[in-house]
């Protein structure tokens, strides 16, 4: 089997995404969605309910009475926030993989992933994008292709990196010409396998090449920006480096300065170190630490 | 592949975050470097090692966390790096200064900078201080890992899977 036929049956192989998480974000995603509608969605599922109740009652929020259900955790928190941990909980068992083509350590992707996230919701609000919620769900899963295109990256390795020094192309285009799609392209794949809102499989599939959507998509932009930060800062790169273009004409048309940039870098650390902080006694993983092997 | 294994004594410096020591067979280490800049410092007299991660060039973008995390920003950063490795009895004039870093994205127009401006900051530090590089490989798209042995002072550099010396 060559590797695209082997991609495309590895990606409907898959398993869909926790019938849960789907509902959360389809209530996430619409604006009439009361905090009765979000409870309803999550309290049939033991698990995250108990991690949302943990969560909650966490150093982190500092709340001085005990959360004690749901209701009481929305109520409290917020609604948004709580969703967004339930949603990084979730994908932790699916992030959380070693990827070795990409020599990426195991917790390494989700970690990248959570500051995506959080660089996600930031770069949306500079973008004055209304309903920034969805920026960090899509944040969260715009590098999911990975997990499927990991191995092929693997043995593919020494001949993508040729291209991306040779040919001077970005290691998403390289994977392209040698295995058939990028990550990016796989990672649409996935999202629309797994019907998730079309807003967020615009990201997950132009996370390196907003530019090639006209119009374009300011939620994709935010993803794209806040992917750039973080991979900049060093948040999870890997052995596929800093080999993706970047984009002066979005640039230009936000109206962005280097500062801007810098701002949500500063501010994406100090929330991921806040982050790490609520997963580092918890069961669910740990952002703490780099690994220790590594 | 790029597999890195354990070693007894590596001791982590995260990102924006700084580490010295003086205990011998301690390996100070900082992992994926992009734009970021380490910087090494070693005093071959007292034995003596630091490194400083960075994130970015300059503290006036928020100093509020410059003041709860200096090594954020190289402005803050480099003379805390130096003044804690004094501490241990380092001195300035004998200090062995290494660094690595600054990658870009692939960028003709220089838009994502960080990296080249975290590195012009770091010059401008260190010339007004009088503190001359002795080795340093910036720059590229590479992700970066540096290690410093504590004991003879060794720096090495590690990239897609290739460990050599700086």
């Amino acid at each position: 089997m060559n590797s695209v036929e082997d991609i495309i049956s590895q990606v409907s192989s898959l398993p869909l995404l926790p019938d849960t998480a789907l509902k959360l974000m389809n209530v996430m995603n619409d604006p009439q969605s009361t905090i009765d509608n979000i409870v309803d969605s999550v309290k049939y599922d033991q698990a995250i309910t108990g991690e949302v109740l943990r969560i909650c009652n966490s150093a982190y929020f500092g709340v001085s009475r005990k959360v004690t259900s749901l209701n009481d955790a929305m109520l409290c928190l917020g609604t948004v926030k709580v969703l967004q941990l339930v949603m990084a909980v979730h994908t932790n068992s699916m992030l959380s993989r070693e990827q070795v083509g990409y020599g990426l350590e195991p917790g390494v992707l989700w970690k990248h992933s959570v500051a995506v996230a959080l660089a996600s919701s930031l770069a949306a609000q500079r973008l004055k994008i209304p309903d920034a919620n969805l920026a960090f769900t899509a944040g969260l899963l715009h590098d999911i292709g990975k997990v499927i295109l990991n191995e092929h990256v693997a043995k593919e390795f020494a001949e993508i990196v040729r291209r991306v020094t040779d040919d001077h192309i970005s290691f998403g285009e390289a994977e392209s010409q040698v295995l058939g799609y990028s990550h990016e392209e796989v990672g649409g794949m996935i999202a629309e396998k797994w019907r998730l809102p079309e807003p967020i499989i615009r990201c997950i599939r132009y996370h390196h090449d907003p530019g090639s959507l006209d119009p374009p998509d300011t939620l994709v932009d935010a993803v794209y920006l806040a992917n750039c930060v973080c991979l900049l800062l060093g948040v999870g790169l890997g052995e596929d480096g800093l080999f993706y273009r970047a984009d002066q004409s979005l640039m230009e048309r936000h109206q962005l300065h280097e500062h801007d940039l810098e701002l949500i870098g500063a501010q994406m650390m100090t929330d991921l170190q806040r982050v790490a902080e609520l997963f580092a006694d918890g069961t669910s993983a740990s952002l703490a630490h780099e690994p220790a092997h590594r | 592949m790029s597999k890195e294994v354990v070693r007894a004594m590596d001791q982590v410096v995260d990102i924006a975050d700084l580490q010295v020591s003086a205990a011998p067979g301690v390996v100070l280490v900082t992992y994926s470097l992009g734009s970021c800049i380490g910087v090494s410092i070693w005093d071959p007299e007292v034995r003596v090692g630091g490194m400083l991660h960075y994130m970015l060039p300059d503290s006036s973008l928020s100093p509020a966390k410059a003041e709860t995390n200096p090594a954020m920003f190289a402005d803050t950063g480099i003379p805390n790096l130096f003044r804690t490795a004094f501490k241990l009895g380092a001195v300035k004039k004998r200090m062995i200064v290494k660094i690595a870093g600054g990658s870009q994205l692939l960028d003709d127009k220089g838009t994502f900078n960080i990296g080249k401006r975290n590195y012009i900051m770091l010059r401008k530090i260190f010339w007004k201080n009088g503190v001359l590089i002795d080795a340093e490989d910036v720059g590229g798209s590479v992700s970066r890992t540096m290690r410093l042995d504590v004991r003879s002072g060794l720096v090495t550099l590690r990239n897609r899977g290739r460990e050599v010396e700086l």
